[in-house]
């Protein structure tokens, strides 16, 4: 029987109602001729679609919302350029662990393989940048893949999937969906993890042991502990043991603000605190991260004294990097559960002396200063923060700022603290903050960018005036690609190639171009009483701070140093 | 160091291939043979023992990932 010319029900709708029935409200993406029959689709469907002005900035922006919900973030593209330019964004969401569904249009089947017009065999190109992309072959598999696509984005460790439909198959008659998300799972539910990973009774029994006899220990969370109830019960635990506390960037907002025995973040722009304290720690917990390069240092050198307590739900990170005397493999929120029951005896030591001994092993680095009155990144972040409200999320782009934010941020839960921290892609900050503020309306949104980044993505201020979000960007202009430049400075003899970025553009007229209020503030300009305006904005909003170009990030450990050798300033 | 993967789709032989070349390591045999929507490789890798390691936790989360798109 041959295929009806305008059948009812297509490959298309079932794509959308999929989504709907898993939860997804929210779609990121930009039509484009192999992708068109999906869009059309999306003419009379009620699923929510956000158009983007580049394919990177829907994946940013699908990535953000997952940092900033826990649910899956859906971009799509079509094939070809439309799908290559996903891949930035997939990558980032699959290193940081966000949750993300992209999905492509593919030339029609009879097509592929023939280097069709916008053909790519973007499957194959996105296998090393997802947990699995998959090519769509035939109508009756559409349905199932979704699904299993939606399934494995979520977990247990959240990650990035690909499902790429031919164009034929997007029109193709089909029956409306014959499944329906699994109702005994609580699928809209970010806290939602299969359970069939639990840690071991006896690893269990063995780290709460060697918590109870440590003399040193220090605890390190990352963005495994992101969701509500994996960070309420590291509260408790860092609570119950009165222990010194350090995380990760992606871990920043897991302990409660303000906790006194918070070390600040840990790694190569951490706090000399943090990371002595682990260098002279006997005992190290380590919950829900992965021991990147940019935490450890050298590797031969981390926590050498220490024992080592690796808890995660991905058992492939255990050993990898840094090996553990005790694994603890399993969802982190019923290994912290189970750990803290056994620290309820009443003779469980606490270590606040210890604690106090560990924060008092540094304080912030004096910053760089010029001898005139230039104005500071550091001092418009700490201006910001002061003035943020306490619930603010903030994305960021990557570099210096970047650094400078994370060390300055005390955000309430993880979600409020948005970067590309493993794949560090610039451009991330203000599409990412556009799916944040999607996610999350109630909230103040903050894309703290540098001029570098910000030019990256900058079209997507057009996506923010369209759907009107109250996106703040704060913009710090350092006109330098700036992080480069500082290690041109400390480690390149001071040769700073192709770095200055002194002819930028005005900023505020580009801004008030796109229809955004945007303001200007530089040295001698009152700096408070601009973010106290910026902040109160009502509707979208730039600030752009023109700052000194040769202000450093410290403390820094140099490359393959020890995260005990942190640097404070440069040699003289 | 042997290893006998069961894999339901024949492509994620592809990514093995490709992540031992990233991790130095070589193959010396390999074996698949499929049983309906199932296919079992056997393979031999030979490289410097971390790599091996490495490489060995890379192909389990590979394989627990497609475990878990076909539960």
């Amino acid at each position: 029987m041959s295929e009806p010319d305008c059948p009812t029900y297509t490959g298309s709708r079932l794509v959308l109602d999929v989504l709907i029935d898993e939860g997804v409200d929210v779609v990121f993406g930009v039509p484009g001729g192999a992708i068109m029959p999906l869009y059309d689709a999306m003419y009379t469907h009620p699923i929510r679609h956000i158009l983007t002005r580049h394919e990177q900035g829907a994946a940013f922006a699908a990535g953000g919302y997952a940092r900033a919900t826990g649910r899956v973030g859906v971009c799509m593209a079509t094939s070809g350029p439309g799908a290559v330019n996903l891949l930035t964004g997939i990558l980032d969401a699959q290193m940081d662990s966000k949750p993300l569904l992209a999905i492509t249009g593919q030339v029609r089947t009879p097509l592929m393989g023939t280097d069709a017009f916008q053909e790519a065999d973007i499957s194959s190109m996105a296998q090393g940048a997802t947990k699995r992309a998959i090519c769509v072959h035939t109508i009756d598999d559409l349905e199932r893949t979704l699904r299993a696509a939606l399934r494995l984005a979520r977990g247990p460790r959240p990650g990035a999937v690909l499902v790429d439909i031919p164009q034929d198959l997007l029109k193709a008659a089909c029956a409306p969906p014959r499944g329906r998300a699994k109702t005994q799972v609580p699928r809209f539910d970010p806290e939602y993890r299969k359970p069939e990973h639990r840690a071991d009774d006896a690893a269990l029994d063995e780290a709460a042991e060697l918590l109870a006899n440590a003399k040193r220990p220090v605890a390190v969370v990352g963005g495994g502990a992101a969701g509500t109830q994996a960070s309420n019960l590291y509260r408790a635990f860092c609570a119950k043991l009165k222990l010194p506390h350090t995380a990760t960037i992606n871990g920043l907002g897991c302990a409660l603000p303000g906790d006194p025995r918070f070390l600040g973040m840990l790694g190569m722009h951490g706090w000399k605190a943090a990371n002595l304290a682990i260098s002279q720690a006997d005992v190290v917990i380590a919950l829900g991260m992965r021991f990147d390069d940019r935490v450890t240092g050298r590797t031969d050198k981390f926590a050498q004294d220490a024992t080592i307590i690796h808890a995660d739900v991905d058992p492939c990170e255990l050993n990898k990097i840094i090996p553990a005397a005790v694994s603890l493999c399993g969802d982190l929120r019923d290994t912290l559960a189970r750990l803290n029951q056994r620290l309820e005896a009443p003779a469980t030591p606490t270590f606040e002396a210890w604690a106090q001994e560990a924060l008092a092993l540094g304080t912030p680095p004096p910053r760089d200063r010029t001898p005139n009155v230039e104005l500071s990144a550091t001092d418009v972040l700490d201006a910001f923060f002061e003035r943020a409200p306490a619930e603010v999320i903030v994305t960021t782009d990557v570099g210096q700022h970047q650094m400078w934010a994370a060390q300055r941020m005390r955000a309430t839960t993880p979600r409020n603290f948005i970067t590309s921290a493993g794949l560090g892609s610039m451009g991330f900050g203000m599409p990412a903050a556009i799916g944040a503020q999607l996610g999350r309306p109630e909230s103040t949104v903050v894309a703290v960018c540098g001029d570098g980044g910000f030019q990256m993505t900058l079209p997507e201020l057009a996506t923010i005036k369209r759907y009107d979000l109250p996106v703040k960007i704060l913009l710090i202009d350092n006109q330098r690609l700036g992080m480069v430049r500082q290690w041109q400075e400390l480690f390149y003899e001071r040769r700073y190639a192709h770095t200055d970025l002194s002819d930028n553009p005005d900023f505020v007229a580009i801004a008030r171009a796109y229809g955004l209020h945007a303001e200007f503030t530089g040295p001698g300009d009152d700096l408070r009483a601009a973010l106290d305006r910026f902040l109160s904005e009502k509707g979208p909003a730039l600030l752009h701070c023109a700052c000194y170009p040769t202000e450093n990030v410290w403390p820094l450990i140099p490359p393959g140093g020890a995260i005990s050798e942190g640097m404070e300033q440069a040699a003289k | 160091m042997s290893s006998t993967f069961v894999m339901h789709d024949w492509r994620l032989l592809e990514r093995i291939v490709g992540l031992t070349h990233r991790m130095g390591c070589a193959y010396t045999r390999v074996d698949v043979k499929a049983d309906g929507n199932r296919y079992t490789a056997d393979i031999d890798f030979t490289g410097p023992p971390e790599s091996l390691r490495r490489l060995s936790a890379q192909l389990n989360r590979l394989l627990n990932d497609d475990k878990e798109l076909h539960s």
